[in-house]
Formats: C-alpha cells, sequence, structure tokens
C-alpha cells in the first residue's frame, strides 16, 4: 500500500517513521521524500495488507502525520489516451503494459511516481495525482 | 557488371507487369462489392487465412485485405480558405489558436502544418492539434495581418471560426504512411527526447513506429495496387492518395504517400494532436487502405507477417544523419516487448497505435461490406526506385581545429606528478585545463585550475589524488556548435580534443569559443 505522508511544523523534527518501524517491524519503502525542518512531504510504501496495515496506518496518524492513502500514483485520462504505447518502455520500474485490449494499465504496486510517463505521452493523457 | 544489367531487366520487369490485373480486376472487384458479395479480410485475418488454407487457395478466396495505420505524422497539415471579411484583407501572416499558418499563398488561402507550434504555448499545442480541434467542432481563434493594398484594404482582423464556416478545408498532407520506419534506442548516459519518444540512457528501452503486419504500404510492398488516385481512409472520411510522398524510398522498404481529403467528412477519433517532449508538435493520422489481390505478387506481399519485415534499431545518441545500427530486429520481436541487445533484456513499446490501426483496417472493411466504399484503380503507379539524397552543406563550417588550442601550448601531465609543481606550470603560462595521459599517451583524467585550489586546501599531493577520471572530450573535425552544446550541458568550460586512440592533439576552451569566433565573425 502507498501511502503519503504530510509533515507538519510540530512533528517534522521528529523519527516518526523509523519508531514505526522499530515497533512494528514492518518493511517501509521511501518512495519519493521532500523534508525541511518546517515541514515535508513523503510518499512511502508500506509492505504489508489488512489488520498490519490499518494498524500501521493507526499509528502514523496518531503521531500527528496526515496520512492518505494512494490508489495510484497517476492516472490516465481515457478520453485522451490512443493505445499508442509511448509511455510503456520507458517506464523505469515496469509499472505500464497494455491489456488484453491493448489499453494502457498502470500497475499501481509497481508505480513510483517518476513521472517519465507524464513527458512521453503525446497526448498528454497521465497526469501525477 | 552482369549483375547491374540483370538488376536493370529485372526492374524493366517488373515496371512492366506491375499493376497487372490476373487474378481479378477493379471492374469485376466493384461489381462485387456492389452485389454484396465481395470477400473482405484485414490484414490480419488473411495472414490467418493463409496460415490455414495456403496462399494459393487463399489469393482465390479473397478480393481485397484492408490495412490500417494511426501515427504521428509530422509531414501533415491541411489547407484553407477564409472566405473574404468586410473590407476584405490580404492577409500576409496568420495564426489559428496562435499556431502560425503559412501564408504565402493568396490573400484568404493559408496552409496550417501540423508542427507548427503555438507561439503562446510552444510544445504543447500545435498545428496538428488546431486540425483536431476544428473537426471536433471546436471554435478557432483567428488572427490575420496585413498592410493593406488598394484592392484589399484591411490590415488587420480577428475573429473565431468552425470548420463549417470555411470555403474550403482539406487535409493536404506531403509525407504519411511510412512503409515501415526505423526503431530508436540510447547508448549514452543521459535520457533522450526524440521524435521517436523518451529514450532512456544505457540502452534502457526501445521505441519503434508504424503498424507492421497492417501497413497499408507494406502490405503492397511492390507498389503494383496502391498509386495516383487511389482512394483511401483517411482520418475517418474518404481521401485520396496524390503522388509519392517525400523521402519516398520503395527499394528499400521506405515508400511513403502524399494524400489528400476533405476534413469536413473527417472525424476527431482519427486526427489527434499530439506533443513529443522538447520535440515538438504533430499529428496522428489514421489511414486504411483496401488491397485488391490482383495478382499473386500482391496476395504474397499482403500475407506477410510482422516477423517478415525487418527493422533496424538505431542509436539515436549519436547526433548524425547516419545513425549506427544496434540490432537488427523486426516487427514481432519488437511488438513482443522485449528484445535482446546483447545479453541485455531491454523493454520495447510502440509509438503508433496498434489498437486503433486494427480498428480502422476493421471499419473499411465494413465499409466495404456495406457497400459504402468502392475501389479506384490508379490513375499512375508510384515510382519503384527513388534516389534519397541528403543535403550538401557547401559553406565551411568552423570546426574545432580552427579554433583548438594547438598540442604544443598545451601542459600534459602524468597522474604521479606533483600537485604543486603543476600549479607553478598553470601561473607561468596562464592555462586552465591539464588533460592527463598515461605512459603511453592515452588521456586518461583532466584537472583544472579549481581541483588545484581544492587540492591545495585538502593537503592532497599527487594529480592522481584529484584528477577527473571520466572526461568529456571533442574531436577536430566536430563542429564548434557541437562542442559548445556539450560544455553547457556538462556544465564545463574545456576539452580534450583527442584522436580515435585517445591521444591528446589540443584542447578547446569556451574562452576560445566566444572570443575566436567572435573575432572571425567580425574580421
Amino acid at each position: 500500500m502507498k501511502v503519503k505522508l504530510r509533515y507538519s511544523h510540530e512533528v517534522a523534527s521528529k523519527p516518526i517513521l523509523a519508531e514505526i518501524i522499530l515497533k512494528t517491524g514492518l518493511l517501509i519503502n521511501i518512495l519519493e521524500a521532500k523534508l525541511t525542518p518546517k515541514e515535508g512531504e513523503m510518499v512511502i510504501d508500506i509492505a504489508t495488507q489488512g489488520s498490519a496495515l490499518k494498524n500501521a496506518l493507526q499509528q502514523l496518524r496518531s503521531s500527528g502525520l496526515e496520512v492518505i492513502e494512494l490508489r495510484s500514483l497517476v492516472e490516465v485520462d481515457k478520453g485522451l489516451c490512443i493505445s499508442c504505447g509511448a509511455c510503456i518502455s520507458p517506464c523505469p520500474s515496469k509499472a505500464i503494459s497494455f491489456d488484453e485490449n491493448l489499453d494502457i494499465e498502470i500497475d499501481a504496486k509497481r508505480c513510483i511516481g517518476c513521472g517519465i510517463c507524464v513527458k512521453a505521452c503525446p497526448r498528454r493523457a497521465i497526469q501525477l495525482i | 557488371m552482369l549483375n547491374t544489367i540483370c538488376a536493370r531487366i529485372w526492374r524493366g520487369i517488373l515496371i512492366m507487369e506491375r499493376g497487372r490485373e490476373e487474378l481479378r480486376g477493379y471492374e469485376q472487384i466493384n461489381e462485387k462489392i456492389k452485389r454484396g458479395d465481395a470477400i473482405v479480410m484485414t490484414a490480419e485475418e488473411f495472414i490467418e487465412l493463409v496460415e490455414q488454407s495456403g496462399l494459393e487457395k487463399a489469393a482465390k478466396e479473397v478480393d481485397i485485405v484492408t490495412t490500417g495505420t494511426f501515427g504521428a505524422m509530422c509531414s501533415s497539415g491541411a489547407f484553407m480558405n477564409f472566405g473574404h471579411s468586410e473590407p476584405p484583407i490580404k492577409m500576409i501572416r496568420c495564426w489559428l489558436n496562435d499556431v502560425p499558418a503559412y501564408k504565402g499563398l493568396a490573400a484568404v488561402d493559408a496552409y496550417l502544418g501540423a508542427a507548427a507550434m503555438s507561439e503562446t504555448r510552444p510544445f504543447e499545442y500545435g498545428g496538428g492539434h488546431v486540425i483536431e480541434d476544428l473537426v471536433s467542432g471546436k471554435e478557432i481563434e483567428l488572427r490575420a495581418e496585413s498592410y493593406g493594398t488598394d484592392c484589399y484594404p484591411r490590415r488587420s482582423l480577428e475573429t473565431t471560426i468552425v470548420l463549417e464556416d470555411l470555403n474550403q478545408a482539406y487535409l493536404y498532407n506531403p509525407r504519411n504512411a511510412y512503409q515501415r520506419y526505423n526503431s530508436a534506442t540510447n547508448s549514452s548516459d543521459r535520457i533522450l527526447y526524440t521524435y521517436m519518444g523518451t529514450l532512456l540512457p544505457r540502452y534502457g528501452n526501445i521505441t519503434f513506429s508504424g503498424s507492421g503486419q497492417l501497413s497499408p504500404l507494406y502490405k503492397d510492398l511492390g507498389l503494383e495496387t496502391i498509386g495516383f488516385g487511389t482512394r483511401i481512409f483517411l482520418g475517418g472520411g474518404v481521401g485520396y492518395v496524390v503522388g509519392e510522398g517525400t523521402q519516398h524510398k520503395p527499394q528499400s522498404g521506405f515508400a511513403t504517400l502524399a494524400v489528400k481529403g476533405d476534413l469536413k467528412g473527417m472525424s476527431p477519433e482519427y486526427l489527434k494532436g499530439a506533443v513529443f517532449q522538447n520535440y515538438g508538435t504533430t499529428l496522428y493520422v489514421g489511414i486504411g487502405i483496401p488491397i485488391p489481390l490482383i495478382n499473386m505478387r500482391v496476395a504474397s506481399t499482403a500475407a506477410l507477417k510482422d516477423e517478415d519485415i525487418p527493422v533496424d534499431i538505431l542509436d539515436y545518441s549519436i547526433p548524425s544523419r547516419d545513425r549506427p545500427i544496434v540490432k537488427k530486429s523486426n516487427y514481432a520481436e519488437l511488438k513482443s516487448g522485449r528484445v535482446l541487445i546483447g545479453d541485455k533484456e531491454v523493454p520495447s513499446s510502440p509509438l503508433s497505435s496498434v489498437k486503433v490501426a486494427r480498428k480502422i483496417a476493421e471499419v473499411l472493411k465494413k465499409q466495404i461490406e456495406n457497400k459504402e466504399f468502392f475501389l479506384q484503380r490508379p490513375i499512375e503507379l508510384l515510382p519503384s526506385y527513388r534516389e534519397f539524397k541528403p543535403l550538401k552543406i557547401k559553406k565551411r563550417e568552423v570546426t574545432v581545429r580552427d579554433l583548438m588550442m594547438p598540442l604544443q601550448e598545451l601542459i600534459l601531465a602524468s597522474p604521479e606528478d606533483e600537485v604543486k609543481k603543476v600549479a607553478r606550470l598553470i601561473v607561468e603560462k596562464n592555462i586552465d585545463h591539464i588533460p592527463i595521459i598515461s605512459e603511453d599517451g592515452v588521456l586518461i583524467g583532466i584537472v583544472t585550475t579549481w581541483d588545484l585550489t581544492k587540492a591545495l586546501a585538502e593537503d592532497k599531493h599527487k594529480l592522481k589524488e584529484i584528477m577527473t577520471r571520466t572526461v568529456i572530450t571533442a574531436k577536430e573535425d566536430e563542429r564548434v556548435d557541437e562542442v559548445a552544446k556539450r560544455m553547457a550541458q556538462y556544465h564545463i568550460s574545456g576539452l580534450p580534443v583527442v584522436d580515435d586512440v585517445m591521444h591528446v592533439k589540443g584542447l578547446i576552451t569556451s574562452d576560445d569559443i566566444s572570443r575566436k569566433l567572435v573575432g572571425r565573425r567580425a574580421a
């Protein structure tokens, strides 16, 4: 599950993520981080599901973070997309493919939100969320 | 000699026999369409049939094979006539949604090219988008300027138009529907944004164009049925082939078409404005061509499969007209999504939409079956051979050799040299860059005055401790603007000039370029 965390001024200097990793033993991968002593944003991937995930999200929230669950990091506008495939091979995490109807399919689990596909799309049909 | 004569005779036979209606003729086919019993198959269905029952039988059974392609075709555009305003104007410049159209025509005729970019939103919106918007029925802002004449006194206008307002608006594309196209990869260490899309560094991916086994011109490889006057599916409406396309090179499988069709009958589903990052704007054009199986040669090329259509994968990091071939591949391998380069499995993906190409072949088939589309025998066949000439630059261009500091004025050092000794030399000779060479004279590093300053501050003693080992270099016969671009790209101010075996020949700095080049122009 990919999650966006917003750090406010009060919590920006606390090692919240490290505490949760130590406490839960969960594997957490940091995909993106923009942190200053004042505030910050981070996108993480928590490698679990079900009640363990719920528990981890609860702990993040009670530590004072704003937690936004990301179902996907990018969005394809099907009205603009022409199924050309120009976004597929440039994707460094191999998250994009054709489905059986030759429509573009983005695997949210693999996507790291790098945005290369956004620039690669000749129709400007892909947006980072 | 014998070979040349044989080739000439062979070509003669081909020219004589090309287009011969042996299996069936156009009148016969159109009669069958009228009766509703013409047998039509898409190119992919025909391939399947040939595999099941053999070419001979399939060619007897099937009258027409439909094809399709939907890709970025920059040499596309539209001629328009706006009608006259009151008082009238002789437009000498005009813009549609801020995209400039060519006005070297009569007063209110214009040509809007797909690759022309908006002056307010370049690299985002262009002529291709205007064409898509027009066909979608959207309102377009028209702006025009003039100097005013006795017969056309108005000097400027601003208004809006929709497609229906125009007297004529027709797509006229000088080069469409490449028979096949080369594929692209990138060996360099930086990401490239090209007309072949985004190319990741170090052979990170491969992109390709064209619809392969659905490609109209490849399915009639000998150009026996597609010629001047052929009626085609163009942008969702009806169009015609109006001759060979520019850069037509059929002898190597790179035939192209010039096509024309009325925009008013077209659909935005098959005309899509597009943009290639850092390259520019273009238009995706949908083209479908019916191929009547008039003889066995046509039937055999109509049955060609993706794996029968060769595609060279070229290295687009070489900024040259002649890009080196990395691998000889084919559409089957490219469409599989994985291509082996050496022992590396490289992801590949198309730029043209196979989905839409397939749909075009289907739609065209339905139109023929529904008696809405009849075949037109070409008035004239397209040339089967065309030389593709390069553009020679006849004015001498300034090269690195003209501006570089020659070897005898340079200081070369060895990695074992003392920092202090070199610092002293730098002061004496007033030089900023010191190439470092191995014992056998091969360039292995570089130090700059900045590196030396840092070395003194950090108390380092030997050049090998501080030198930069990945050296960006230049060649003597390279054009100076190429080298200047490289300096800007890597944020450096000097490049050692080397030969093919990395022996230093000189040094070129941004200072040399700015001072000597300006001096030269002034003189």
